[in-house]
């Protein structure tokens, strides 16, 4: 068996162990983007406000440095 | 005589006072209902609520910089330092493509010579040996 072979075989391996995993974390980061966008669209107001509230108090942090 | 011209002088500065304050609060109510127009129509043409509906993370990120604008964080290392990261991840595609390109052209390269080395092996003249026997 070749390098190439072994390389070839290794990255097959890593793909069958990584596979499951990243398929439930795309799941999982699709579940939260769809969940939070609908908590934004539900509350656009309170969110706003809230991200300005933030950002003002980076910008206040960022000034003082 | 004198009494009654009295009533009549304090008649007219309470009538007068009246209307001073009807007058007041008019305007007051006219002022309100301006006020209201005014922001109703500020949101009917800014529409917020539609904006986010469409661009949920596009909005939120606007009201975060608006915000880091006035927290005063404008003119700041940190915005240069941000602005440089920015401008780096976005030239990042750019330099991707362009190394991408150089490494293909070399590789193609590479094949090409690599490709008359192993016809001379075979025995046929490669190109500099055919244009020097010319």
């Amino acid at each position: 068996m070749d390098a190439t072979q072994q390389l070839q075989q290794k990255a097959r391996e890593v793909q069958e162990k990584l596979g499951p995993q990243i398929d439930e974390a795309k799941k999982n980061l699709s579940d939260f983007n769809s969940r939070f966008t609908s908590f934004v669209r539900e509350r656009p107001g309170v969110c706003l406000l809230g991200a300005l509230t933030v950002g003002f108090i980076v910008g206040r942090i960022a000034s003082r440095h | 005589m004198s009494k009654s011209s009295g009533n009549g002088t304090h008649d007219n500065q309470r009538r007068g006072l009246f209307e001073r304050v009807e007058h007041i609060s008019s305007s007051a109510q006219e002022l309100l209902t301006e006020a209201r127009d005014a922001v109703s129509d500020l949101k009917k043409t800014l529409d917020i609520t539609s904006r986010v509906e469409r661009h949920p993370y596009a909005m939120l990120a606007a009201a975060v910089a608006v915000g880091y604008v006035l927290g005063g964080g404008l003119f700041t290392s940190t915005t240069a330092r941000l602005v440089r990261l920015g401008i780096k991840v976005a030239a990042l595609p750019l330099i991707k493509n362009e190394l991408m390109n150089l490494a293909g052209s070399s590789l193609a390269g590479f094949g090409a010579s690599s490709g008359s080395d192993t016809s001379d092996e075979s025995g046929t003249p490669s190109e500099t040996t055919r244009s020097s026997a010319v």
